[in-house]
């Protein structure tokens, strides 16, 4: 090992030495702008849209860890990860919210923080109190290590208390260490939004023989830059101890997600997976305005403007104006016609872990990637019964400190008559998988993040009762209840080898659908 | 560490020369390719056995269909790469057939496998035979060995479509028999040859930074007989899967039967375990070599899309052998245009497309797609070629004038033709940078703390002209020569382009390998030369 970190530090002097870029600040930072160029006023709202060149969309930011991290499976096996965890929004990663944050949120100076935390500081008041699914007081939401810059106060080219994105590395290794999550933190920004995510890579501790980057690949990002991809061997990756801040101006609405693309047989089967979704213009629409004039508006920004004129188009004018309006409903696409409204949102993310290869990832042998077969199949990085435990699973690490490593539930409540939008997005690296719907209903309304509507404005919704996915795809799914009696009903797999928990014959792809 | 390190998986330490042999191509200059394939409409084909290579040094005992010495194709195509095609008796795919919608085609089958291996065929899926001899099969007519059969058939509909054995397929196609056909329209619309299809020829042609014209190499202007379906350029993607037990006990028995009559293939198809994953045929990082290069005189093909900002680049989609495989196009999503050649239009109107956009494009067996891919860059929110009104450099103040749909597509020979006019002179970086102008929203990390890739362009700009300009000639990376996507000569985007059932992305267990391939969208000026 000694050798193998000489080496390492060889070729980065080398590296160094052919550098002509000028050298920057610190290793750890964080990036979280009030104002841009695209976004001159500091505000922590989603302004309402009512003009297509106007100031549309906000800031948001979030940072968060690559490293690793212990998960519980459904029979009770903790499971070693690669994995990401949150470095912002804590208390609402930790309450199954996204971990994205406004400017206002985000660049704040935490109170003191403990290794494991929320989990470990619920109670708040001693510290290492721990309840099983209760985040408690715990309210923290900003930047973890976020501190003053003492060095440009000191030679006055900041004003105190000068957030200017330095931190303090202590708490961002007591946090992040060994801290990861399955599915990685859930990420939600607004069409026109700017995105800083920054990712910092905290090292995996049990693995001190790796020198592991880690990077996020947005994963069906129209128009990507490479720049910003994810993709080691096209761009740029993260060096242990450094941080990375990706920017994306927010493409499209749709269902999305992201994952590390290292090495993608091990960093993704080991855990390196996570949701990200992108929520509608129309959402924002004033009350009362018609959703179709406020698409048309949309038809007057070459940006934002969806037509046949655009190959890639797919939420062009709908073929008929329904005459619906703006009720403060919510939406998974710029419609025009209010067909694709929900009431709950719920993010299912579909992956498998194959034991032998995490046991394997753990313990320094070499990977078997032809041979991996997935035993446990996972709805939000749970299975079945898992799936329908309120609030995030803890689990104990190798440090002895408690982590909210499964934050995400997979359980749907509605009460009758409710729609919700179910954003199915699948990460599985080995097989396909088909989730079903028993007793309700399936509209799929979009696929691979788009509207599912053609050219001339018809919609191609299809009823179904069981949507089949791999890895690297994503649709939205509405399970309308209208008309369905209360009762407890199941989201499943059809591949019924995979309703088990390794070698239990019980449990598996599974969660439960309550409709009050 | 580099970020294209290689994760030895069960392999020992045999493997580490190999492995260093990989890196080694990795970083030769990629070669793009069009569709390359040979013309008819009469095929004069043999089933023949030999041997392919794998990345990992393995030469696998294999079957191909391929071109009967005595009885050469017509013609290669595209007309560009016809001096450097060949045809030899086995190839993996087997000949891509190129005909015209109408056309009749007739494929003669000679079989030359080993008689043990017995009688072969090939299904045309899609099309309807009108006529064919030969031994009566369980799904069609088959040639016995030494034997000749033959098929006959209509070219009714354009498009992409796939061939391949209809005689014990588990083994057979597995083996390599299989191949593509493609259909060209009869009627391209006039509007493939007219507003942006015609600039894009135009920017092909000339330049303002270098006097090679690019060739047209595309075997039509339309996949269809419809204007939504006009290209700029195209690639052809046959996804396959290759179980080496298999390929191995046939070559074993086919030694142990020699010559002895009677004697016949047992190979056991279940249960299924393969290892290599290839698109056209060959492994990463292999598919990314040039066509008909040399080194794989029995794997023709490649698959290393390049394209322009603003270029509508067919993609021609097919599945082969058993499993499906998610097939994930990253920089945008792709425009399904057809399903086995069946145009996907809006029922209430003939003239939209209505086929789904999918950013994961699923290879099925026997299922081909067709689709439209394009990136330019709308929406990212800052000037991708690192525009600085206030350089010195004529080319860091080229004007952007946005036609109707916001693409500076009025001037053909610049190297931002295409660029999207609403992020024009918009900085990235906070400081400036270089020759690039700062006031943007980001700061990025000092370099020394992060990894390279091989496919990087040295900046995050696109093209040698921002690059040199914010980093220099030699960029961010390690000396020139010895990177894929050389910072001072290309300095393209590279996406990856790949299987998402991630341990598809490995040769027999050896990280990066399999389904795996770079795309570079380049700036106008790199000169795209896919006759390489």
């Amino acid at each position: 090992m000694i050798n193998k970190r000489l080496i390492g530090g060889g070729i980065a002097a080398m590296l160094l030495a052919l550098i002509t870029l000028p050298a920057a600040a610190q290793s750890f930072q964080v990036q979280c702008p009030t104002t841009t160029t695209t976004h001159p006023v500091a505000a922590d709202v989603e302004p309402e849209y009512t003009n297509a060149n106007g100031f549309n969309g906000a800031i948001k930011c979030q940072q968060i860890s690559g490293g690793d991290g212990f998960a519980t499976m459904g029979d009770g096996t903790q499971t070693y990860m690669f994995s990401f965890g949150p470095l912002s929004g804590l208390h609402d990663m930790a309450n199954g919210q996204p971990g994205t944050q406004f400017p206002g949120v985000f660049n704040t100076v935490a109170p003191a923080l403990l290794p494991g935390d929320p989990a470990t500081a619920d109670g708040a008041t001693g510290g290492l109190v721990y309840n099983q699914g209760t985040p408690g007081t715990f309210t923290y939401n900003g930047a973890v290590g976020l501190a003053p810059n003492a060095d440009s106060i000191a030679n006055g080219s900041c004003a105190a208390p000068c957030l200017d994105g330095h931190v303090d590395p202590r708490p961002i290794m007591d946090v992040g260490v060994m801290n990861g999550n399955i599915p990685a933190p859930l990420m939600a920004i607004d069409e026109d939004d700017e995105f800083f995510l920054t990712l910092t890579n905290v090292g995996q501790v049990m693995r001190p023989d790796l020198f592991e980057q880690h990077t996020v690949h947005f994963h069906g990002y129209p128009n990507a830059s490479a720049f910003y991809d994810g993709v080691p061997d096209a761009s740029v990756a993260i060096n242990i101890g450094a941080s990375f801040t990706y920017y994306y101006l927010s493409p499209d609405a749709g269902t999305y997600f992201w994952h590390c693309h290292i090495t993608p047989p091990e960093h993704l089967q080991m855990g390196m997976v996570g949701q990200l979704y992108v929520r509608p213009r129309q959402n924002r629409v004033p009350n009362g305005v018609s959703l179709y004039s406020a698409l048309q508006t949309q038809q007057g920004n070459l940006r934002t403007r969806c037509d046949s004129s655009d190959i890639l188009c797919s939420n062009p004018l709908p073929a008929v104006d329904t005459g619906a309006t703006a009720t403060g409903v919510k939406y998974a696409y710029n419609d025009g016609d209010g067909t694709t409204a929900y009431d709950v949102e719920i993010p299912l993310q579909i992956h498998g872990f194959d034991p032998n290869f995490h046991f394997v990832g753990m313990t320094f042998n070499p990977e078997n990637f032809t041979g991996m077969k997935d035993k446990y199949f996972l709805l939000n990085g749970r299975s079945y019964p898992d799936t329908v435990t309120p609030g995030p699973i803890a689990t104990q690490s190798t440090d002895g400190v408690m982590h909210y490593s499964q934050p995400l539930p997979a359980i749907i409540t509605l009460t009758s008559g409710q729609k919700a939008l179910l954003r199915i997005s699948d990460l599985d690296v080995t097989e396909y998988q088909t989730l079903a719907s028993q007793g309700i209903p399936m509209t799929v309304i979009g696929y691979n993040a788009k509207l599912l509507r053609d050219q001339a404005g018809n919609n191609l919704y299809y009823k179904t009762n069981s949507i089949t996915l791999a890895g690297g795809e994503s649709l939205d799914v509405i399970l309308d209840t209208t008309g369905i009696p209360a009762g407890t009903y199941y989201l499943y797999t059809p591949n019924l080898d995979h309703l088990s928990n390794d070698a239990e014959n019980f449990g598996g792809l599974m969660t439960e659908v309550h409709v009050l | 560490m580099s970020s294209i390190d290689m994760k030895k998986a069960i392999s020992t330490a045999q493997l580490v020369p190999v492995a260093l042999a990989m890196v080694g191509l990795l970083l030769t200059t990629a070669a793009p390719a069009a569709v390359p394939g040979i013309t008819g409409p009469t095929f004069n084909l043999v089933a023949t056995p030999e041997f392919v290579t794998q990345p990992d040094g393995n030469f696998v005992y294999s079957w191909g269909y391929g071109c009967d010495a005595l009885n050469p194709p017509a013609a290669f195509v595209p007309a560009n790469v016809s001096a450097s095609g060949t045809c030899s008796a086995m190839q993996v795919p087997g000949p891509t057939l190129i005909v015209t919608e109408g056309q009749t085609v007739t494929v003669n089958l000679t079989n030359n496998l080993p008689t043990s291996a017995g009688n072969t065929s090939i299904l045309f899926p899609g099309f309807t035979l009108t006529s064919a001899t030969g031994a009566q099969g369980l799904l069609t007519k088959e040639a016995a060995p030494g034997l000749t059969a033959q098929y006959q058939f209509t070219a009714t509909t354009p498009g992409t479509h796939t061939y391949y054995s209809g005689t014990q397929g588990d083994l057979q196609i597995d083996m390599g028999l299989y191949g593509a056909i493609i259909v060209l329209p009869n009627n391209v619309p006039a509007a493939c040859d007219a507003g942006v299809h015609a600039s894009n020829v135009t920017a092909q042609a000339a330049s303002s930074v270098h006097t090679v014209a690019e060739l047209d190499n595309r075997l039509a202007h339309a996949a269809y007989d419809h204007a939504g379906t006009c290209y700029d350029r195209e690639y052809l993607f046959q996804f396959s899967e290759m179980d080496l037990r298999m390929h191995r006990e046939a070559e074993e028995q086919v030694a142990a039967c020699g010559a002895t009559a009677g004697c016949t293939l047992h190979v056991a198809t279940e249960p299924y375990f393969p290892t290599y994953f290839m698109i056209n045929g060959r492994s990463m990082p292999d598919n990314m070599d040039g066509a008909y290069v040399p080194q794989y005189p029995h794997q023709p093909y490649n698959g290393n899309p390049h394209m322009h900002p603003g270029e509508l680049t067919l993609l021609r989609i097919i599945g082969t052998g058993r499993w499906q495989h998610p097939f994930h196009e990253h920089g945008n999503h792709v425009r399904i245009l057809a399903r086995d050649g069946n145009l996907i239009l809006s029922q209430s109107d003939v003239n939209s497309l209505a086929g789904p956009l999918l950013f994961t494009t699923t290879t099925t067996p026997g299922v081909t797609m067709d689709g439209i891919f394009e990136w330019t860059g709308k929406g990212v929110n800052w000037d991708v070629y690192g525009h600085n009104p206030a350089s010195g450099d004529t080319n860091a103040k080229l004007p952007c004038d946005a036609d109707s749909n916001g693409y500076n597509t009025a001037h053909p020979t610049a190297i931002n033709y295409f660029e999207w006019c609403q992020d024009h002179n918009k900085p990235l970086q906070k400081a400036p940078f270089g020759d690039v102008g700062g006031g943007g929203p980001v700061t990025l990390p000092d370099p020394t703390l992060f990894a390279l890739g091989a496919w990087w362009g040295g900046s995050p700009y696109l093209g040698p002209n921002a690059t040199t300009r914010a980093v220099g000639s030699t960029g961010t990376t390690p000396p020139s020569g010895t990177v894929a996507n050389s910072p001072s000569e290309e300095a393209g985007f590279a996406f990856m382009w790949h299987s998402h059932n991630e341990r598809e992305i490995t040769t027999n267990n050896i990280f990066p390998g399999g389904m795996l391939m770079m795309m570079l969208v380049d700036s106008r000026e790199f000169v795209i030369d896919e006759t390489k």
